[in-house]
């Protein structure tokens, strides 16, 4: 049993908690470091896409030969064309198989791909799209996510469940319906509750979808090699892909190989099925090699994060103690479902918050509408109903005449409580969350609250989410003979530093030191299968298999050490420089020892590992589950800012943000994922929106979308890490990738309710609302 | 048409349309520190120096930066000052970004070697580095500007 | 497909050029035509690039006037110390344009000829009382910038008019003068009020405040007001008014009419302050 003997955590190789250099800072500063889109690939032939002008349209016809007439255009593909080579295969999707990557007789979103055309250049092939003429037949559209609920025109005749998700299955072949997913969640009689508590408040919460707007856009290329599909591609489910893509051409998973190298940035975008089913079915329908680059303009109708109503109730009693909470929930997915139903169960649940609550109701639905398809966003639905629960739960303290702040500690979820979704908390430190961001910004410390036309005020809000579950990752680890790593995974790092952090797990168990351990870049045909880089999960999955991993390494070499010394295992231990013997004190280099085992320089060892998580599939109808994830995210952040009330202009003096991440691997990368996320919400709570008319954007160009620049930046930004061990975790660890985001919103909407006495309930809080808003309150 | 570009030093003979963007014709030679972010000069991920100047080269003429000095982030050598203070401050995150606003900050340093905060800011605002970097690179134009002038 | 570009190396030749294609657009610094080229707004068959015209970018002070050529850049205009001095709100105006990249590539000459309503420069020269040269094979015109905004993105421009100098009037009898700009949403976003304004001396006592507003009406908008012996709040009040009645916003994704009108007298309000203060001080 040498591995109990010898994982000791006090064998610290001293690399986990120090803040490493990112991997290639250099030649990312530099401008040298390699995207996905540099990758040296075949010449290919470039792809135009023709996007429909319409909602929702049957499509009586498609003139092409104008297009096929310019000079370098070599085909053109319509979805009829891609349909009667993979019949009903084209259609893909994660959760429901309900979206063909051109058109098939319908289009469902002003945006969607109607005709694609091949051309010898990129600027031929965009060129000649425009030169395509469809004859559209016009279908009611569905706009608007109410009303989806209540019409009777629908988006799609029939549900198409994928065969990923079990559970999902009963839905096949229902029809008359624009609702893909309904999770609902019953603890106690909410109802009885209600009516019973002496305060209630309630509201009506409407987040706007968003964009992504990661900088480096999305491409994608596609060829046949022999007899396989090779696909590069930016995307941050590598393993996801070669499964769909596999699926959709009827292949065998080592037919198809996915690449990727890092990503500038993705945010939930490069996710499942983007560009790679379209360049992958024309790739191998055509067997030509084939090229496709997004401009801005199209990657905002590729995907969005989802808008959400949330129409919601929070009771309290005299004492105090939230009793009751009720919410029904109302994610717009757009055309096609994405990971729509999941988002609106696994997010949805969490809708009452972080809370001791023994009575809560939660309907839960993602809708179907003639919009560009919404899918994973950084925290995954989550923000969105944070802004309903935070605020509730905001007015309700102050109903009540008590600190907000104090409010919040007494209600919130601790160590050991059952949450209102029945799984037992752990690891999930809300309260030193909330405690260190107010105590950050000074909560209790005087405020000068009218200055001028301005008025201050303080806002806190936490945020609560569950790790994606269950999912598998694996890391294959292979120690060279002069001491160097090559780490395989198939972790997309897309800015978030898991280069780094992995790194960073291996040289801490094997006493390497920084530049030692290689991450290899996801390559299906050598990197082993992992979920997905998403929602905050590879820190600890991923980071657990790399660990198991390197102490497997690590107990194989004190094996051969121990018989290269004659000595026994026990006797040996791995240390810096090599494998010690206790009773001889003599040490063994790893080169030494991996050059006398096989007689050769240069030679290798490799350990693999897996790390898997399960979950108890939560009840169908009370949504209630003893284990419903792996851990928990806990966050929060307090802010302090000011109100113009002659412009509605919102300053933002000091932005908190805290977060419990178990244990941070590299504090100085925690702290600017924190810093990050919070940027990003700021923008979502200020201006950040995506702003359609009859289903079209108008907002679509960065001329136009607003994304937070330096110049919005608050005048004073804190991170804090907060470090609870999760028991499980690497070294403790968990991830941090969503944590930063999803409590700023409300937090910065508390600080205006404190500032001038409002709660506006619908986002982005843009000057011409609270403007509004003022001049309703002075009517009053 | 043929076209003459000197470019981090070194002079390219290229063949190009007479429309092309130096963005296009900079990523064909390699630079791959030249990035489209947003095809309209809102992102900054595309800025060269022209002449010791900052553009956008989406929105530039090929063609109108012959006879000029171009310089990308590459050209700029591991060993400068403002490279090594976005490193060393960790100035990144995925990095994308990046060298647009390292040729930003070198633009800035050259007229103003030592900016104010506000200065910087004022200089910055047309790059979104939308992983939210932007109290890191602070940071190191401040730094750069300190270690110049050591 | 997408335009030619013609190089003319004497203004006749671009002049010509013009004349001989009624889709040729003249090509300044670019930003604008190529954003436009790439949204597929713009059909143009040929781009005449005039930057190869000698003479184009030159800045001359002559005394009483400052005379810009249409190709000098707009960040020539915010960072150069003889437009700071002579014409300061000219400056700050120009030093609000977009951001650095943009300024060092856009002109003089494509800022005003391009004509949307939100541009900071126009209200600065509305302000100072600018005329803008005019050139084609017909030969060369003077248009007063108050006569130049014709109309949502139409200036009075014609085909085959190239922009040859903007003159800045440099006048004693300008007081005091300011610029002030809101954007809505980010802080680098387009603007949804600008005003300039300057107090201009006539007659000895006699006072005129100049007032000019931008992206508050589908062109630059002007208006001048006798404020003659008033105090700062009857002058604020009367400045107010007389801006209200030339404010014609256009709803957008920035704000709707009564925000921006809201937002246009607050700009003013402030701008009258600020001259107020830059008056005492003087």
């Amino acid at each position: 049993m040498s591995s109990e003997v010898f994982s000791l955590e006090s064998q610290d190789g001293n690399a986990v908690g120090q803040s490493w250099k990112r991997t290639n800072s250099e030649s990312k500063v530099m401008g040298t470091f390699r995207y996905t889109a540099d990758l040296p690939v075949p010449k290919c032939l470039y792809l135009g896409v023709h996007r429909a002008n319409q909602p929702h349209a049957r499509i009586d016809g498609i003139e092409t030969e104008s297009a096929m007439a310019i000079p370098g255009v070599v085909k053109v593909i319509t979805g009829a064309d891609l349909y009667d080579a993979l019949g009903e295969n084209l259609f893909t999707g994660p959760a429901f198989s309900d979206q063909p990557p051109v058109a098939w007789q319908r289009v469902r979103y002003v945006g969607e791909p109607v005709a694609v055309v091949l051309a010898e250049d990129l600027a031929t092939a965009r060129a000649a799209a425009d030169e395509i003429y469809v004859e559209y037949e016009f279908i009611t559209p569905v706009l608007d996510v109410n009303a989806a609920l209540e019409g009777t025109d629908y988006v799609h005749d029939e549900l198409r469940p994928s065969a990923v998700f079990p559970d999902l299955r009963h839905l096949m072949g229902k029809r008359d319906t624009n609702v893909n997913y309904e999770y609902n969640l019953i603890r106690g009689d909410s109802e009885t509750a209600h009516q019973e508590a002496p305060v209630t408040v309630s509201g009506e919460f409407w987040t706007p979808p968003t964009s992504h707007v990661a900088i480096e856009n999305f491409s994608a290329s596609a060829w046949v090699e022999e007899n396989r599909l090779e696909l590069v591609s930016t995307t941050q489910t590598p393993s996801y892909v070669r499964q769909a893509i596999a699926t959709m051409l009827n292949l065998r998973l080592n037919q198809v190989r996915v690449r990727t190298l890092g990503l500038g940035g993705s945010f939930g975008s490069k996710m499942y099925d983007r560009l790679e089913p379209l360049v992958a079915a024309i790739a191998w329908t055509q067997k030509l090699p084939v090229r496709l680059e997004l401009t801005r303009e199209e990657a905002f109708v590729l995907t969005t994060r989802h808008g959400v109503a949330v129409s919601s109730r929070m009771s309290a009693d005299a004492n105090g103690n939230i009793v009751a909470a009720t919410a029904d929930v109302r994610y717009d997915t757009g055309a096609y479902a994405d990971i729509g139903p999941r988002i609106a169960a696994k997010s949805g649940m969490v809708a009452c918050g972080p809370y001791r609550i023994e009575n809560a109701k939660i309907k839960s639905r993602c809708i179907y509408t003639n919009k560009p398809s919404a899918g994973p966003f950084r925290g995954f639905g989550v923000p969105q109903v944070t802004w309903s629960h935070e605020s509730l739960v905001d007015d309700l303290a102050r109903d009540l005449g008590e600190d907000p702040a104090r409010f919040r500690r007494r209600n919130l979820l601790r160590e050991g409580d059952v949450s209102p979704v029945g799984t037992v908390m752990h690891s999930a430190d809300f309260i030193g969350c909330l405690d260190a961001v107010t105590e950050a910004i000074g909560w209790t410390d005087p405020l000068e609250k009218i200055e001028g036309s301005w008025k201050w005020g303080r806002g806190v809000a936490v945020g609560i989410k569950a790790v994606l579950t269950p999912t598998v990752s694996n890391a294959v680890l292979q120690l060279n003979q002069d001491a160097s790593a090559t780490l395989l995974i198939s972790t997309v790092d897309m800015g978030q530093g898991s280069d780094t952090i992995m790194a960073q797990i291996v040289a801490d168990v094997l006493f390497l030191g920084p530049d030692r351990v290689r991450v290899i870049n996801p390559d299906t045909d050598v990197t082993p299968y992992d979920t997905i880089t998403a929602g905050s999960r590879s820190t600890y999955h991923t980071g657990n298999a790399v660990k198991k991993a390197a102490e497997t390494m690590r107990d194989r070499l004190i094996e051969i050490a121990a018989k290269q010394m004659g000595v026994s295992a026990s006797d040996c231990k791995l240390a810096p420089g090599g494998v010690i013997s206790s009773s001889s004190q003599r040490l063994i280099s790893l080169e030494d020892l991996i050059l006398s085992q096989f007689g050769a320089a240069g030679t290798t060892m490799t350990a693999e590992a897996n790390f898997t998580t399960e979950w108890v599939p939560y009840d169908r109808t009370t949504g209630q589950s003893t284990k419903i994830t792996e851990h928990w995210f806990a966050g929060a952040a307090a802010a302090e800012l000011g109100v113009d009330t002659r412009t509605g202009r919102i300053r933002i003096r000091h932005l908190a943000v805290a977060g419990d991440v178990g244990r941070a691997i590299n504090p100085a990368l925690v702290n600017q994922q924190l810093l990050g996320g919070a940027i990003m919400g700021m923008g979502h709570a200020l201006f950040d929106e995506i702003v359609f008319d009859q289903g079209q954007i108008v907002n679509g160009t960065l001329l136009d979308y607003q994304l937070p620049s330096i110049k919005d930046m608050p005048e004073k930004l804190t991170p804090i890490i907060v470090e609870n061990p999760h028991r499980t975790g690497p070294f403790g660890a968990k991830g941090v990738g969503e944590t930063g985001l999803i409590p700023i919103a409300p937090a910065i909407a508390n600080a205006v309710r404190d500032a001038i006495g409002i709660r506006i309930t619908t986002l982005p809080l843009t000057p011409e609302k609270v403007l509004s808003a003022l001049a309703n309150q002075g009517n009053k | 048409m043929n076209l003459t570009l000197n470019i981090n030093g070194t002079v390219h003979s290229v063949y190009c349309a007479e429309g092309d963007l130096l963005l296009d014709v900079l990523r064909r030679l390699g630079f791959t520190s030249v990035r489209e972010g947003c095809g309209v000069g809102a992102c900054g991920s595309c800025t060269v120096l022209v002449d010791g100047h900052s553009v956008s080269s989406c929105l530039t003429l090929a063609s109108r930066c012959s006879g000029t000095e171009i310089r990308t982030s590459e050209g700029l050598g591991k060993d400068n000052p403002v490279v090594r203070a976005f490193v060393d401050e960790g100035a990144l995150q995925c990095g994308y970004c990046i060298p647009g606003f390292v040729m930003m900050a070198t633009e800035l340093l050259s007229e103003n070697p030592h900016p104010n905060e506000k200065e910087i800011a004022d200089h910055l605002e047309g790059n979104i580095c939308r992983c939210g970097t932007y109290r890191e690179i602070v940071k190191a134009v401040l730094l750069a500007s300190s270690s110049a002038s050591n | 497909m997408n335009p030619r570009i013609l190089r003319p190396e004497s203004l006749a030749d671009a002049c010509a050029l013009l004349s001989q294609d009624e889709d040729a657009l003249v090509y300044g610094g670019g930003t604008a035509l190529q954003i436009l080229r790439k949204q597929g707004i713009l059909s143009a068959s040929s781009f005449v690039d005039i930057s190869g015209i000698p003479g184009l970018n030159n800045l001359h002070h002559t005394g009483n006037e400052l005379l810009v050529g249409p190709m000098v850049s707009i960040r020539r205009m915010e960072t150069d110390p003889v437009v700071r001095e002579s014409v300061p709100i000219a400056s700050a105006a120009y030093a609000k344009v977009a951001n650095p990249r943009v300024r060092n590539t856009a002109t003089v000459g494509g800022n005003i000829a391009h004509g949307d309503y939100r541009l900071d420069p126009p209200v600065a020269l509305l302000v100072l009382g600018a005329t803008i040269k005019a050139t084609s094979t017909a030969g060369t015109r003077a248009i007063p910038i108050d006569k130049f905004f014709i109309d949502f993105q139409l200036t009075a421009l014609n085909r085959g008019e190239i922009v040859t100098s903007i003159e800045i009037p440099i006048s004693n009898d300008v007081v005091a003068s300011t610029f002030v700009k809101f954007s809505s949403l980010s802080a680098n976003d387009w603007p949804s009020a600008s005003a300039a304004a300057a107090i201009v001396a006539r007659d000895g006592e006699a006072q005129i405040l100049r007032l000019a507003l931008g992206a508050l009406a589908p062109t630059p908008v002007m208006t001048a007001v006798d404020i003659t012996g008033m105090r700062e709040a009857q002058a604020t009040e009367a400045a107010v008014e007389s801006a209200m009645l030339i404010m014609d916003p256009l709803p957008d994704v920035r704000g709707g009419v009564e925000y921006k009108r809201n937002l246009g007298r607050i700009a003013v309000e402030n701008a009258v302050r600020n001259l107020w203060r830059d008056r005492q001080s003087v």
